[in-house]
C-alpha cells in the first residue's frame, strides 16, 4: 500500500517539475520582452546577462508622447479599428457560412468543402501581387476599409472548426421548431445562435487576433504613415529603437492577453466542440 | 464557384418542353418571368442583364481582348504615352471572364426558373410572387442568401489571385520584363525550363525532401507536445489548472513576427543565450550561422513549437474533457495501465476528432514562410541554387520570385508544389473519418 | 542606403513584395494622373521627331499654379527638423504661385515603381542613387535638365556620374546629388594609450597611427585584447557587404564591369581581391563571434560607449546615435549632462578610414600603404514621372539643392554634401568625404537594377569568411589564397546565376 502512495507522490512531483519547466520555457521569453521594455538605457546590449541593469518607465512615456516620427497611439487606434471591424464582419460571415455548411444539403456542398481546403494550400504571398493590383483598381489603397474588406472576405475560408461545432448540435431541435412553422432563418436566429456563444467568442477572438498582428497586408496597402498599424509601425522603427520596439510589442500583446484570460472558458469549450467534428 | 453545369437531361427537357415564356426567358433574361406576372423577379433579372451589358460595353469586352493580347502599346512617361499595363490587363481580363461566367450562370438560372414556374402552372399552381420568393431565400434557400457574400469575397480575394498566378506561369513576366514593358504569353516554356535547367532539380529535390521532413516533424512535435501538455494539465494531482494554462497562453498572445525576431536575437552571437554560454567559459555557439545546418533546423522546430503548441494544448484540453469517462473507468477496471489507456482510448479518440486540425497544421507547416525567413534569411549556401539549407520551398519561391524577380518561374514552381500538396491533402481529407462520417454525432 | 544589407534584410518582406509589382507603369486606365498632364504637354511641345533629348516637352518652364507637391524625404531629415525648415522656406518663397510642398508621409524606402503608376507616389523623392536609378528602366522618373541649374558646376563629375544614363544615344541626368554617403571610422580618443603621442605617432602628424593604417590598428587591437580579454580594438560585422566589399575593391575587385554598368561581368573575384578577403580574415581573428552576424552592427553604439570597442566603421549619418550613447555612458559615471556632452563631443571622433598595406599582410612592419576604397552612394532628389506639376517639382529641387539649403542640411544633419562650395566652407568630415570622392576612393554603388541581386550571395560569403576565423584549425575553409579566390569566384557565379540563369528569354 505504501509503495502506491510513494508512487503517487513521485508522480505528482515529476508532473509538477515538468509543468514548471514548461511554464518557464513559455514565460521566459515573454518576461524578457516585458522587462526589456522597462529598460532605462533603451539599448539591448547594456543588459546584465538576460535582463536590463536599470529600469524605468521612460520608454513607455516616449512611446506615447514622442509621436513626431513614430506615432504609436495613432497606430494603435488604427489597428484597433481595423481589427474590431474585421472581427465583427468576419465573425458574422464565418458563423453563417459554417452554419449553412453544417445544416444544408445542397448541390456542390462537398465541392465547396474540398475547394476551400485546397485553396488554403496556395502560397499566399504569390497572390499578393494580384491583391495589390485589385486594390489599386478598386481605389482601395490607403483606405482602412480596403484592409477590413480583405480580412473579412478571407475569414470564411476557415469555417471548418465552426462547422464542426454546429455538427454537434442535434438536428432534432431544429426539426421541432420547423414543425412549429419557423423559417430556417428564424431557426438559426432564435435557436442556434444563443447556444453557440462559445464558438462565437472563439471565432471573434481568432478573427481579431489575426489583423491585430498581421503586417504583410497593411504594409502592402497602407502607404501613408498616419495609417500604419502597430505591426507595420514597429517594423519601421530604427535599428537602435529596441526598447521602444519592446514596449510597443508588449503593449499590443496586453489587450490580447486580457481578452484570452477573460474568455478562456469559452475558448476551450468552443475549440473543443469545433474540433470534435471539424 | 457557382454551379456551371446543368444536368444534360435537364437541358434537353428544357428545349423540348419549354413553353413560350421559357423561350422568352431564353431570348431575354427576365422576360419570361415578366410574362408570368412575376414583375419583381423579372425586373431583377433584367436589371442584372442591363448591369452586365453596361459593364461589358464599358470595359468587359476590352478586358477580354486585353487578356489575349496582354497589351500592344508600351508606355513612355517621358513622351506622355499612356501605354498598356500587361499585368493589370491580365488581372482585369480574368475578372471579366469570371464576370462572363457569372452572367452565364445567371442566365441559366433564369431559364430554369421560368421552366420551374411553367411546371407549377401546368400542375395548376400559381407563379410564386416576389414576396414568396424572398421568403424562400430566408427559408429553403437560406443557404443561397448566406453563401452569396462569402463566396463573392473568396472569389475576388482568394480565387482570382490564384488564377492570376497560375496564368503568370504561362507568361514571361519577370526579370527585365515588367511593366511598362509588355508581357507575353509563352505557353509551357517555363515548365520546360524548369525541367531542363541543370542547377534546378538538385536544389528542388534537396529542398523538397527537407520540406517534407520539416512538415512531418514539426506537425508531430507540435501535436504531441500540445497533447502531452494537455494530458499533464488534466491530471487529478494538478491544482490550479487555469493558472498553469495561463503560461502557454501568454506565448499565444505575442504576435508571431515579434516572437520570431525575439528568438533570432536570443540565438544570435550577441544574444543572451550565447552570453550565458561564454559567461560559463565556453565558446560561443553559432545557432543560426552559415554552418549551423542541423542546429538551425532544430531551433526552427523548437521555435515553431513554442508558437504553435499553446493552441493545440487548448484544443486538446477541451477534447479530453469530452472523453467518454465510462470507457476510461472500464479500462481501469480491466487493469490497463496509463500508457495502454492512452494508446488505445485517448489517442484514437483525439486523432479521429482532430484530423482536419492535423491536416491544416501540416499544410501550415509545409508552407511556413516566416520561421526561416526571420530566423535565418538572407543566406545562400553552396550546393543550393539561390537558397539556404534551412529554406523551405516557400522561402525558395520567395528568393526566386521576389528577390530575383522571376515571377513567372516562381509561379510555375508554386503551381507544381500546389498540385502536389493539394492532391496529397485532398486524398487524406476525403479518406478521413471526419470527412466521410460527418453525421455520426447527430 | 546606409547599411544596405541591413535594410534589405529587415525590409525584405515588405519592400520585396511591393517590387513584386515590378513597376506597373503607365496605368492604361488613366490612374497615373501624372501621365495625363505630361501627355498634354507633349502634344503642345513635341513635334514628333526624336525630340526626347529636349526636355521642354516635360518642363515647359511655366510654373503650375496652386499645386501641392508631395516630397519624400529621409527619416533623419524629418526627425532632426531639417525637412520642416526646408518646406517652410520653399512654401514662403513660392507662396505667390500657390505652390505648396508637403511631406509625402510615406516610408523612406517606398518604391516609386509600385506606387507611382497608380497615383500614390510622391512627386519629389530623396533616395539613394541605386534606388533612384532603378526607376529609369521603366521611366518612372523624369530626367532633369541639370545643366541649367545653379548647382551644376558645384557638384563634381563623379557624383553626377551616379545619375547619368544614356538612352537612345542621348545622355540624361536623372537626379540631383545632395549628399555623399560612405564609410567612416569612429573611435574614442580617450581610449587611446596615454603615450600615444610618443609610441603611436611615428609620422608625428598628431594623428594616432592606428586610425591611419589598418596594420597599426591590427597591432593595437591585439594589444587591447592582450591587456584585457573582453576588450577589442576595431570591431565590425563582416557580413555587411556595404562595408566589407570595400576591402575587395582596394585590391582590384569591383561589382560590375565597364564602370559598374555591365551586369554580365562580375568582379568580386577580379584582380587581387582575395587579398582584401585575407585582410578581413585577419581582422576577424581579433574580434569575437559577433562579427559573423549582425551583433556588432547593432551593439556598436553601446559597446563603443562603454569602452568595450575602441573603434568601428560605419556611415557618417549615425554620428548622433553614437554621441547619444556616449553621453549616457558618461552620465552614468556621474557627470552632469553638459559635462558629459562636452566630453563626448571631444572624445568621439569620426574620421576617414585608415590605409591598407599593399601586401595585405597586417603584421608586416612598415608596409607600403594604399588607400581603402570604400563603397559609397550619392543620395539625391529625383522627380516622379507621375507628377502633375513637373515644373513646380523642378523648382523645388532647385530650391532644395541651393547653397543655403544644403548648408543648412549640413549643419543640422552632419551630412557630407555633394556641393564643393558647401564642403569647403564646412571643412572637417564633410570636406574629407568630398575629397575621397574626388580622388576616386569612394566606389559608388552601381546604378543598375541588377545591383539588387548582389547582396545575398556576397553577404553569405562574408559571413562564411568571418566564421572561418572561428573554425577549428583543419576545418577552415579559407586558409590559403586559392581557397579565398575560389570563394570569391563562387560569389560571382552565384550572382551571375541569380541575374541570368532563369531570365534567358
Amino acid at each position: 500500500m505504501k509503495s502506491t502512495k510513494t508512487l503517487r507522490v513521485m508522480d505528482t512531483v515529476i508532473t509538477h517539475v515538468i509543468l514548471i519547466a514548461v511554464c518557464f520555457v513559455f514565460l521566459f521569453p515573454c518576461l524578457w520582452l516585458i522587462l526589456a521594455s522597462f529598460s532605462k538605457s533603451g539599448s539591448i546590449y547594456s543588459f546584465d546577462g538576460f535582463f536590463p541593469s536599470e529600469y524605468s518607465l521612460d520608454t513607455f512615456k516616449t512611446l506615447f508622447t514622442d509621436t513626431d516620427m513614430y506615432n504609436y497611439p495613432r497606430w494603435f487606434r488604427n489597428t484597433l479599428f481595423i481589427a474590431s471591424m474585421s472581427c465583427l464582419i468576419g465573425t458574422f460571415l464565418v458563423i453563417l457560412t459554417a452554419y449553412t455548411m453544417s445544416r444544408f444539403q445542397f448541390r456542390g456542398r462537398k465541392t465547396i468543402m474540398k475547394t476551400t481546403l485546397v485553396l488554403g494550400m496556395f502560397p499566399s504571398f504569390m497572390g499578393m501581387i494580384a491583391v495589390y493590383i485589385i486594390m489599386t483598381q478598386f481605389g482601395l489603397i490607403n483606405k482602412m476599409w480596403g484592409l477590413i474588406l480583405i480580412y473579412s472576405s478571407g475569414a470564411p475560408m476557415g469555417y471548418l472548426t465552426q462547422k464542426g461545432f454546429f455538427d454537434t448540435i442535434p438536428g432534432s431541435i431544429d426539426e421541432a421548431a420547423r414543425i412549429d412553422g419557423a423559417t430556417n432563418f428564424q431557426v438559426f436566429l432564435k435557436i442556434n445562435l444563443p447556444i453557440s456563444m462559445p464558438i462565437i467568442v472563439y471565432t471573434a477572438l481568432t478573427s481579431f487576433v489575426f489583423p491585430w498582428s498581421d503586417f504583410i497586408l497593411p504594409k502592402l496597402l497602407l502607404k501613408e504613415k498616419d495609417l500604419y498599424t502597430v505591426a507595420v509601425g514597429l517594423m519601421s522603427l530604427g535599428e537602435t529603437e529596441f526598447a521602444r520596439f519592446a514596449a510597443g510589442s508588449v503593449f499590443i500583446a496586453v489587450p490580447i492577453v486580457i481578452l484570452y484570460f477573460c474568455l478562456m472558458r469559452f475558448l476551450v469549450d468552443g475549440m473543443t466542440a469545433g474540433a470534435v467534428k471539424g | 464557384m457557382k454551379k456551371k453545369k446543368i444536368r444534360t437531361d435537364g437541358v434537353t427537357q428544357l428545349l423540348l418542353h419549354g413553353g413560350k415564356n421559357v423561350r422568352a426567358s431564353m431570348c431575354l433574361m427576365g422576360l419570361g418571368q415578366l410574362l408570368y406576372g412575376q414583375i419583381g423577379k423579372g425586373l431583377l433579372y433584367l436589371f442584372v442583364l442591363a448591369l452586365a451589358v453596361f459593364y461589358f460595353v464599358q470595359r468587359g469586352f476590352a478586358d477580354i481582348a486585353g487578356l489575349i493580347t496582354l497589351g500592344t502599346k508600351e508606355a513612355d512617361t517621358w513622351l506622355g504615352i499612356e501605354g498598356d499595363n500587361s499585368v493589370v490587363m491580365l488581372l482585369m481580363g480574368i475578372l471579366s471572364v469570371i464576370a462572363a461566367l457569372c452572367l452565364f450562370v445567371c442566365y441559366l438560372s433564369n431559364v430554369r426558373d421560368a421552366y420551374e414556374t411553367q411546371k407549377i402552372c401546368e400542375r395548376g399552381g400559381k407563379p410564386a410572387s416576389f414576396r414568396e420568393d424572398l421568403k424562400q431565400l430566408l427559408d429553403k434557400k437560406f443557404y443561397k442568401t448566406v453563401l452569396f457574400l462569402p463566396i463573392l469575397g473568396v472569389c475576388v480575394f482568394n480565387i482570382l489571385p490564384i488564377i492570376f498566378m497560375i496564368a503568370i506561369a504561362f507568361t514571361n513576366y519577370g526579370g527585365t520584363i515588367v511593366p511598362p514593358k509588355l508581357v507575353d504569353w509563352v505557353g509551357g516554356s517555363n515548365f520546360v525550363k524548369l525541367a531542363t535547367l541543370s542547377q534546378f532539380s538538385p536544389t528542388f529535390l534537396k529542398i523538397l525532401s527537407w520540406n517534407i521532413i520539416w512538415a512531418i516533424l514539426s506537425t508531430a512535435l507540435n501535436y504531441f507536445a500540445g497533447l502531452g501538455l494537455a494530458l499533464l494539465l488534466n491530471k487529478d494531482c494538478v491544482k490550479g489548472k487555469a493558472l498553469w494554462r495561463a503560461f502557454p497562453v501568454l506565448a499565444y498572445a505575442v504576435p508571431g513576427f515579434i516572437t520570431l525576431l525575439g528568438f533570432k536575437f536570443m540565438f544570435s552571437y550577441g544574444g543572451p543565450v550565447n552570453q550565458i554560454i561564454t559567461g560559463m567559459g565556453h565558446k560561443a555557439v553559432g545557432f543560426l550561422d552559415i554552418d549551423a545546418k542541423w542546429i538551425a533546423r532544430l531551433i526552427g522546430l523548437l521555435v515553431n513549437a513554442w508558437i504553435s503548441v499553446p493552441s493545440i494544448m487548448l484544443l486538446a484540453t477541451g477534447l479530453l474533457s469530452n472523453r467518454d469517462a465510462s470507457q476510461m473507468e472500464s479500462a481501469k477496471i480491466d487493469g490497463a495501465n496509463a500508457f495502454q489507456q492512452f494508446r488505445h482510448i485517448t489517442l484514437p479518440f483525439v486523432l479521429f476528432s482532430t484530423t482536419p486540425v492535423l491536416i491544416s497544421q501540416f499544410i501550415g507547416n509545409f508552407n511556413n514562410f516566416g520561421i526561416f525567413f526571420f530566423l535565418r534569411g538572407g543566406l545562400y549556401i553552396d550546393g543550393y541554387f539561390l537558397a539556404s539549407d534551412t529554406d523551405l520551398l516557400i522561402n525558395w519561391l520567395y528568393n526566386l520570385s521576389i528577390n530575383n524577380n522571376y515571377y513567372s518561374i516562381g509561379a510555375t514552381i508554386s503551381l507544381v508544389i500546389f498540385v502536389i500538396t493539394s492532391l496529397i491533402s485532398l486524398s487524406i481529407y476525403t479518406g478521413s473519418a471526419s470527412y466521410r462520417e460527418e453525421d455520426t454525432f447527430r | 542606403m546606409r547599411k544596405k544589407g541591413y535594410r534589405l534584410l529587415a525590409g525584405l518582406l515588405c519592400i520585396g513584395l511591393l517590387s513584386g509589382c515590378g513597376g506597373n507603369a503607365g496605368g492604361n486606365d488613366g490612374q497615373g494622373s501624372g501621365g495625363d498632364s505630361a501627355g498634354k504637354d507633349t502634344q503642345n511641345a513635341q513635334t514628333g521627331d526624336s525630340a526626347a533629348a529636349d526636355l521642354s516637352n516635360i518642363y515647359t518652364g511655366e510654373l503650375e499654379q496652386n499645386v501641392t507637391i508631395r516630397v519624400l524625404e529621409n527619416d533623419t531629415a524629418i526627425e532632426q527638423g531639417y525637412f520642416q525648415e526646408l518646406i517652410n522656406a520653399f512654401n514662403e518663397a513660392y507662396a505667390e504661385y500657390g505652390i505648396v510642398a508637403v511631406d509625402a508621409n510615406m516610408d523612406q524606402y517606398s518604391n516609386l515603381a509600385d506606387d507611382g503608376p497608380y497615383g500614390y507616389g510622391p512627386d519629389v523623392l530623396y533616395q539613394a542613387n541605386d534606388v533612384l536609378m532603378k526607376y529609369v528602366d521603366g521611366k518612372h522618373i523624369y530626367p532633369i535638365p541639370v545643366q541649367d541649374m545653379e548647382c551644376y558646376a558645384q557638384i563634381p563629375e563623379r557624383a553626377w556620374e551616379a545619375y547619368r544614363r544614356e538612352i537612345d544615344g542621348t545622355t540624361y541626368y536623372m537626379a540631383v546629388p545632395v549628399n555623399v554617403q560612405t564609410s567612416m571610422l569612429y573611435y574614442r580618443k580617450d581610449l587611446l594609450p596615454d603615450d600615444w603621442e610618443t609610441a603611436w605617432d611615428d609620422d608625428g602628424n598628431g594623428v594616432p597611427d592606428m586610425v591611419e593604417s589598418w596594420s597599426d590598428m591590427y597591432r593595437f587591437s591585439k594589444l587591447r585584447m592582450e591587456e584585457n580579454e573582453g576588450q577589442y580594438g576595431y570591431m565590425r560585422s563582416m557580413y555587411d557587404v556595404y562595408f566589407s566589399s570595400s576591402f575587395l575593391f582596394s585590391y582590384g575587385g569591383y561589382v560590375f564591369g565597364n564602370n559598374n554598368t555591365d551586369p554580365s561581368d562580375l568582379g568580386f573575384s577580379a584582380g587581387d581581391s582575395w587579398m582584401g578577403a585575407s585582410v578581413l580574415l585577419q581582422q576577424a581573428s581579433l574580434m569575437n563571434e559577433g562579427c559573423i552576424d549582425d551583433t556588432i552592427t547593432v551593439n556598436a553604439y553601446s559597446k563603443l560607449a562603454d569602452g568595450t570597442y575602441f573603434s568601428t566603421m560605419t556611415t557618417p549619418d549615425v554620428y548622433t546615435l553614437f554621441l547619444k550613447e556616449l553621453i549616457l555612458a558618461y552620465q552614468g559615471q556621474g557627470m552632469s549632462e553638459e559635462e558629459a556632452r562636452a566630453l563626448a563631443e571631444e572624445n568621439l571622433i569620426m574620421t576617414k578610414v585608415p590605409m591598407l598595406p599593399a601586401s595585405a599582410d597586417l603584421t608586416e612592419e612598415n608596409p607600403e600603404l594604399i588607400p581603402l576604397k570604400t563603397m559609397g552612394g550619392v543620395n539625391g532628389y529625383g522627380i516622379s514621372a507621375y507628377t502633375k506639376a513637373p515644373n513646380a517639382c523642378l523648382a523645388f529641387v532647385e530650391f532644395a539643392t541651393s547653397y543655403d539649403m544644403i548648408m543648412r542640411r549640413c549643419e543640422m544633419l552632419g551630412i557630407a554634401p555633394a556641393r564643393s562650395d558647401v564642403a569647403s566652407q564646412r571643412g572637417g568630415t564633410s570636406e574629407m568625404i568630398y575629397q575621397s570622392l574626388e580622388e576616386g576612393n569612394v566606389v559608388l554603388m552601381p546604378s543598375i537594377t541588377e545591383v539588387d541581386q548582389i547582396w545575398t550571395p556576397a553577404q553569405s560569403f562574408f559571413s562564411d569568411l568571418a566564421k572561418d576565423a572561428f573554425r577549428e584549425p583543419g576545418e577552415q575553409k579559407y586558409d590559403d589564397p586559392d581557397k579565398l579566390k575560389a570563394g570569391l569566384t563562387q560569389v560571382d557565379t552565384q550572382i551571375y546565376d541569380a541575374i541570368f540563369t532563369l531570365s534567358g528569354n
